[in-house]
């Protein structure tokens, strides 16, 4: 144990939180742009024979769409079961 | 608009406004004024901390300038705003929980109470409220010219609406400082201040709240009401994808219109009127197909106009079809259009990246702003003060739990679908690219005049409203939160009776909502500028200090005041650079193409530890105090 005492738990809780959603903030930063370029930019795109998926262009689809569900996904998973419901103490007088 | 609709529907939300305001303030009475007024006594639960969050950072701009750059660039503005995906989990899971216990550790009120009480500086407390105010009070201005505008928009052709301006211009003359001022614009900005001012001023944080809840209910009914119209119109997200692959940009520039003889009386052409000439311009055919942006008027007993702007269409499928609705009588000469710098000519550039551009010539979105947008949106989004504000506010984790998921459906159900349907726009209202921030009310309208519901039109148009209204209160209870707490009761007398305070709250509420109110009557240019430069701003230097404040023990008061000071030089550095090297301040450098947000981001988070560790580690007590347990 430390000598100041033990780590406030909601330091503790909040700091890895915080590290996780940072990670998945950096996971689908470098799933949508990269894969948007790769398969919408430019000459990837033939407008006459266009690939869709539910009528969206499939680049937008598999690059916007689909990882926002899986951000949603991840959301509810993130708050139902990972966050903490720490006690947030009592307003000081 | 033909009706008074949207006039009894701006009627009555503005009634419910003012109701929410009374219940509010009935609240004050027996509870601590200045907490519940400026923070709602901490009380918060799901439903009113997720509306107001997500009402407050949605902003105007979510209903206007988003849906018209979705008109104007087609489906690559989902790349564009995707990181919303992540904003809620980002925006409040990354400093919610530990910024409301740091908060009731010592009964914080605002941003600067935390950051002054986390290392117990009152110069750390004095820095951040200065820059707030002077971010803030920019912000402030330009909401209030934004409010107006939409008001206008949303008033437009409601006739007591201009026969009230009219007589309103006849006062207004009689003031030189006035001289010039648009009349309807100056009405809009009297009663939208008037509104915001008032109700905010009387009900405090928690009417803010509450009509943030109504203003967000609005919102999202707004976009479920228009998707299932748009697509049922276009017939299917795959037909409006279909034709979108096939358009092409059109042009834009000046022609002058012409009637073959003088007419007797003024003769009006409305804005949206189509007009047609050959390809060689010689009027005998209608291979050229144009749209005028504004309302122009060929004057009594001259045949002819100026040259006026038009936007022409180059679609072959389109010209076809809007061939049929040309106004015949009308001669088109002196054509001076230019085409797009990306995309012109060119079918697929409204279905794929980086979609068409009329000044760029490597399109809309290139790789490295899509990288940038996508970074802003979350990260830039956390540093918002507005934001800390109700992290603050919310009752306890469970409710944070909550709203995170409640905002993250909430985003869902707004911004993709304000995609899809302002792609279908561009299939119903075409040539609109001259006039794209109307886009909003002109599809509201034409989607519900097909079903015979006038008043669900003017509700559609109180979206926008809504939203910067919901933005602006917030605004205006920060900077006067800032002044009567972080300014008068903490460092010039700390014993102010509650009578004081109450009253001084009031009277600066008010005070700033006038003040800004009668800036706005002749506010600067560059509205959206000056909002992207506020907000980037205040996350440049507010971001990275409080991070570390909430989560490095080691952090101390000059590396975070450093750390405050460097964010905010970096940042002005990089617009003051813009004006030497690109003449404006609006076009910031951007040096190894990095935007001012990401350099004042780079600079804060690496001053504040450079300089906390090279300073004396903060006392032992302020550690415990807020990394331990309690004893």
């Amino acid at each position: 144990m430390h000598p100041d005492g033990q780590w406030d738990p909601v330091f503790l809780h909040g700091r890895r939180e915080a590290a996780v959603i940072f990670v998945v903030w950096i996971v689908l930063l470098l799933w949508t742009v990269p894969y948007c370029y790769l398969f919408g930019y430019g000459d990837a795109i033939d407008p006459a024979a266009l690939d869709t998926v539910l009528g969206v262009p499939s680049w937008i689809f598999w690059g916007v769409a689909a990882p926002w569900i899986a951000a949603n996904l991840f959301t509810f998973w993130f708050c139902a079961h990972y966050m903490v419901d720490d006690d947030l103490g009592e307003e000081s007088t | 608009m033909k009706d008074n609709a949207a006039l009894y529907t701006f009627c009555a939300y503005i009634a419910g406004v003012f109701f929410l305001a009374w219940v509010a303030n009935r609240l004050l009475r027996d509870r601590s004024f200045l907490s519940e007024y400026f923070l709602g006594s901490r009380g918060l639960g799901v439903w009113a901390f997720a509306l107001t969050f997500a009402a407050t950072s949605a902003s105007g701009g979510s209903f206007t300038g988003f849906p018209s750059r979705v008109y104007a660039h087609g489906w690559v503005m989902a790349l564009w705003i995707a990181s919303y995906m992540v904003v809620p989990i980002c925006m409040m899971g990354l400093l919610g929980k530990r910024l409301n216990q740091v908060a009731r550790k010592t009964s914080a009120i605002t941003v600067p109470d935390v950051l002054r009480d986390r290392f117990e500086s009152a110069a750390f407390g004095l820095l951040a409220t200065a820059l707030l105010v002077f971010f803030l009070s920019f912000n402030l201005v330009a909401q209030f010219k934004a409010g107006s505008l939409i008001l206008k928009t949303l008033l437009d052709g409601v006739t007591t609406f201009h026969t009230t301006a009219f007589a309103l211009a006849g006062i207004s003359g009689s003031f030189s400082w006035l001289e010039g001022v648009d009349p309807e614009y100056l009405l809009c900005l009297v009663t939208f201040g008037i509104v915001v001012v008032a109700y905010t001023t009387y009900g405090g944080f928690h009417a803010v709240v509450w009509t943030d809840v109504m203003q967000g209910i609005v919102m999202v009914f707004g976009v479920l009401v228009m998707l299932p119209l748009a697509l049922y119109q276009v017939g299917g997200v795959e037909q409006a994808t279909r034709e979108m692959a096939r358009m092409v940009p059109p042009q834009q520039g000046t022609v002058t219109v012409s009637l073959e003889s003088a007419p007797g009386a003024d003769y009006l052409i409305p804005a949206g009127t189509w007009m047609a000439t050959a390809a060689n311009g010689d009027n005998s055919g209608s291979d050229r197909i144009f749209r005028t942006n504004r309302t122009i008027v060929i004057a009594a007993g001259t045949a002819r106009t100026a040259q006026v702007p038009v936007t022409e269409i180059r679609t072959p499928e389109e010209k076809e079809r809007l061939g049929l609705q040309v106004d015949a009588r009308l001669r088109l000469s002196n054509l001076e259009l230019r085409p797009y710098a990306y995309g012109a000519e060119t079918p697929g550039t409204y279905v794929s990246g980086p979609g068409p551009s009329r000044t760029s010539a490597s399109g809309f979105l290139p790789l490295s702003l899509a990288f940038s947008f996508f970074f802003m949106w979350a990260i830039a989004g956390t540093g918002q003060p507005p934001n800390f504000v109700r992290l603050m506010a919310f009752r306890n984790a469970r409710t944070l739990r909550r709203a995170i998921v409640t905002v993250a459906v909430y985003y869902s159900l707004i911004y993709f679908p304000l995609v899809i349907i302002f792609c279908c726009a561009r299939i119903l209202l075409p040539g609109m690219e001259g006039e794209s921030d109307r886009i909003m009310p002109a599809m509201a309208l034409h989607l519900t005049s097909s079903i015979g519901h006038g008043w669900l039109g003017g509700l559609l148009v109180a979206a926008p409203f809504a939203a910067v209204m919901s933005t602006v209160d917030s605004l205006l209870l920060m900077i006067s939160s800032a002044l009567v707490r972080d300014v008068y009761q903490r460092n010039v007398n700390r014993r102010a009776p509650e009578v004081r305070i109450r009253r001084l709250s009031y009277a600066c509420t008010m005070a700033v909502g006038l003040g800004a109110l009668i800036a706005s009557v002749n506010p600067p240019p560059f509205l959206q500028d000056i909002i992207v430069y506020t907000g980037s701003g205040l996350a440049a230097c507010f971001l990275g200090p409080t991070l570390y404040a909430l989560y490095w023990p080691r952090a101390n008061a000059a590396g975070c005041i450093a750390g405050m000071a460097a964010g905010f030089l970096a940042h002005l550095g990089s617009y003051a650079a813009g004006a030497f090297v690109h003449g404006s301040f609006f076009i910031p450098y951007r040096p190894l193409d990095l935007d001012p947000i990401i350099l004042g981001l780079l600079a804060s988070f690496a001053t504040t530890p450079l300089v906390t560790l090279r300073t004396a580690p903060p006392p032992g007590k302020l550690v415990r105090r807020y990394f331990y347990r309690d004893s």
